[in-house]
């Protein structure tokens, strides 16, 4: 019995221990020999805790492990890797915000394209990490500024500078104009309607056997200037044939105008009729001699 | 007159407290000068600490179950939205190891193993069988009271220390089974802000725990009245005295020690 209980109170004891200390070393640690160490230096303030996530380009390969304040204005930062994760050459760290309520995580992010890694208890170089939430109350202050800013300046125009007087006035006028365009419109609505109804009532006066008659002295009109352009097109086919005969030069007309043996002749004649006539003017008795008796 | 009667009610009941600080102080050092019996503490030690230790390994672990489970899925349901999920984790680890574990597993011990001491010892009080120790030359104190002290300082922080891990253990299936966190924020949390002093805390406060069950309800065994009924007063003023005094000693640990646990 006694042999008995001593086993099982010492069996419980050792659970307990093994428990615990397994239990602590798994948390505090990640495990025996489940990492190594890398480092980054931040600097103070950066809100850095035991156990927040490493984040590899947005994988969780590890947690901070240790920070220890640097005299100098820094925080060394001890991150736990776990061993299959290797961090590749040209990654920067940067704390960013882990939720919205402060806490934080070390954000690693590698370049692309980069075949080499850093080896195990390098320093990581820091980089530049997203806005935090302070960086956001900040930027929506100065927002929050301005907006004050254009408020009292709008406050000013409007309010201080009579700009709403103006306003109310122009609005007025705008009213006035537009009753002034509407009476405008319902007197041109009432002329419109006004010829619209004499233009129903002179159409309704035509007299469709008027329009008959008319239409048929046009339709007979339309006939007349038919039959005279056909006469036409008939004289101007006979025009036409005249003058082909005139350019071909056969007939009288024809010789007339194109035998260049005739117009020798008839200047010829000319001359002669021009010496004829200089000399029945000057000795007309030549040619004339009148004897009454 | 009436100031005189006041005055009298007024002495008395300190003249009571501080009889009752001053019968606790000669029962500690009685035990502490038990301590030179080694023939007799020893083996009973070992009795008491299957009796308290691995007695209750059950009984904690059902405890610890529950709350661990309830604490993690009241932690998610009271984040509001934009709370990383992780927070449960550290949430409930801080809660279940630095104030609930021991705390619930030393006021569940109280009722299993306080009530059962005072009423042992009691018992041996009021049928004369502490006298006929004495009479056989045995210290009363080294065979029944030390062993008790021992074996609850050292069983506490071995049953609170399963009860954290048990607690944990159900938190984790309780949040990756009916909610919405995963294994990995649950970790994440239980990561943040640890360090071991932590668990070391945990532990102290386990073993003053351990020790105020077994000292306050030895001892009011030790004193029990005669007869059954007095037995019964003793084994509950017990459990009061030592719910108050596990209570009391929560809050000087944690004034004491608070500061150090922040990572």
């Amino acid at each position: 019995m006694k042999r008995r209980d001593e086993v099982l109170v010492g069996l419980l004891l050792i659970v307990s221990v093994a428990v615990g200390v397994a239990g602590t070393v798994w948390l505090a640690r990640g495990g025996l020999s489940s990492g190594y160490d890398m480092y980054a230096r931040f600097p103070w303030g950066a809100g850095l805790k035991n156990g927040q996530p490493v984040l590899l380009a947005g994988v969780n390969i590890g947690f901070v492990k240790g920070v220890k304040l640097d005299p100098n204005g820094t925080l060394v930062v001890t991150l736990a890797i776990n061993n299959e994760y290797q961090v590749p050459s040209q990654t920067t760290a940067a704390v960013e915000p882990n939720g919205i309520f402060g806490d934080q995580l070390i954000a690693l992010t590698p370049t692309r394209s980069v075949t080499t890694f850093m080896a195990k208890g390098d320093t990581i170089p820091v980089g530049k990490g997203t806005p935090t939430t302070g960086d956001l109350l900040s930027k929506a202050d100065s927002i929050a500024l301005d907006v004050e800013s254009i408020t009292a300046a709008v406050r000013d125009e409007f309010v201080s500078g009579g700009g709403i007087a103006d306003l109310r006035k122009v609005t007025g006028e705008m009213a006035a104009l537009v009753a002034e365009l509407g009476q405008i419109a319902s007197a041109q609505s009432r002329e419109l309607t006004i010829t619209q109804q004499k233009l129903r009532a002179t159409l309704a006066a035509v007299d469709s056997a008027v329009v008959d008659s008319t239409m048929r002295s046009i339709r007979t009109s339309t006939a007349n200037v038919a039959a005279i352009t056909e006469e036409l097109q008939h004289a101007q086919g006979q025009v036409r044939s005249m003058l082909t005969k005139l350019d071909n030069g056969t007939g009288t007309a024809g010789k007339l105008l194109n035998d260049p043996t005739v117009y020798a002749r008839l200047d010829s004649l000319l001359m002669r009729l021009d010496s004829l006539a200089i000399d029945v003017k000057a000795n007309p008795r030549r040619y004339i001699n009148l004897r009454v008796f | 007159m009436p100031i005189a009667a006041t005055w009298r009610t007024l002495h008395k009941g300190a003249s009571a407290v501080l009889r009752e600080f001053g019968e606790h102080g000669y029962y500690l050092r009685d035990i502490v000068r038990s301590a030179r019996e080694t023939d007799t503490w020893p083996r009973e030690t070992i009795r008491q600490m299957r009796v308290i230790g691995v007695e209750s390994v059950l009984l904690t672990i059902i405890v610890a179950g529950f709350l661990g489970g309830v604490t993690a899925f009241q932690t998610r349901f009271q984040l509001f939205p934009g709370v990383q999920l992780s927070a449960v984790g550290l949430i409930a680890r801080q809660s279940i190891v630095l104030e609930l574990g021991p705390l619930l597993t030393a006021l569940v011990l109280t009722g299993r193993v306080g009530a059962r001491m005072t009423a042992e010892i009691g018992t041996m009080r009021v049928t004369e069988q502490i006298d006929a120790l004495e009479t056989l030359a045995y210290d009363p104190v080294a065979f029944l009271s030390l062993p008790r002290v021992l074996a609850a300082v050292i069983m506490l922080p071995a049953l609170v220390m399963l009860a954290n891990v048990a607690a944990l253990v159900s938190a984790w299936l309780t949040l990756v089974l009916a909610t919405d966190v995963r294994t990995v924020d649950f970790v994440e949390g239980l990561r943040i802000s640890f360090i071991p002093f932590q668990v070391i805390y945990s532990l102290i406060k386990a073993t003053c725990f351990g020790a105020a069950i077994a000292f306050v309800c030895s001892y009011q065994g030790y004193i029990a009245q005669a007869g059954a009924e007095g037995v019964g007063k003793a084994t509950a003023r017990a459990v009061v005295i030592t719910s108050v005094a596990i209570l009391t000693l929560d809050a000087i640990v944690a004034a004491v020690f608070a500061p150090f646990v922040q990572a």
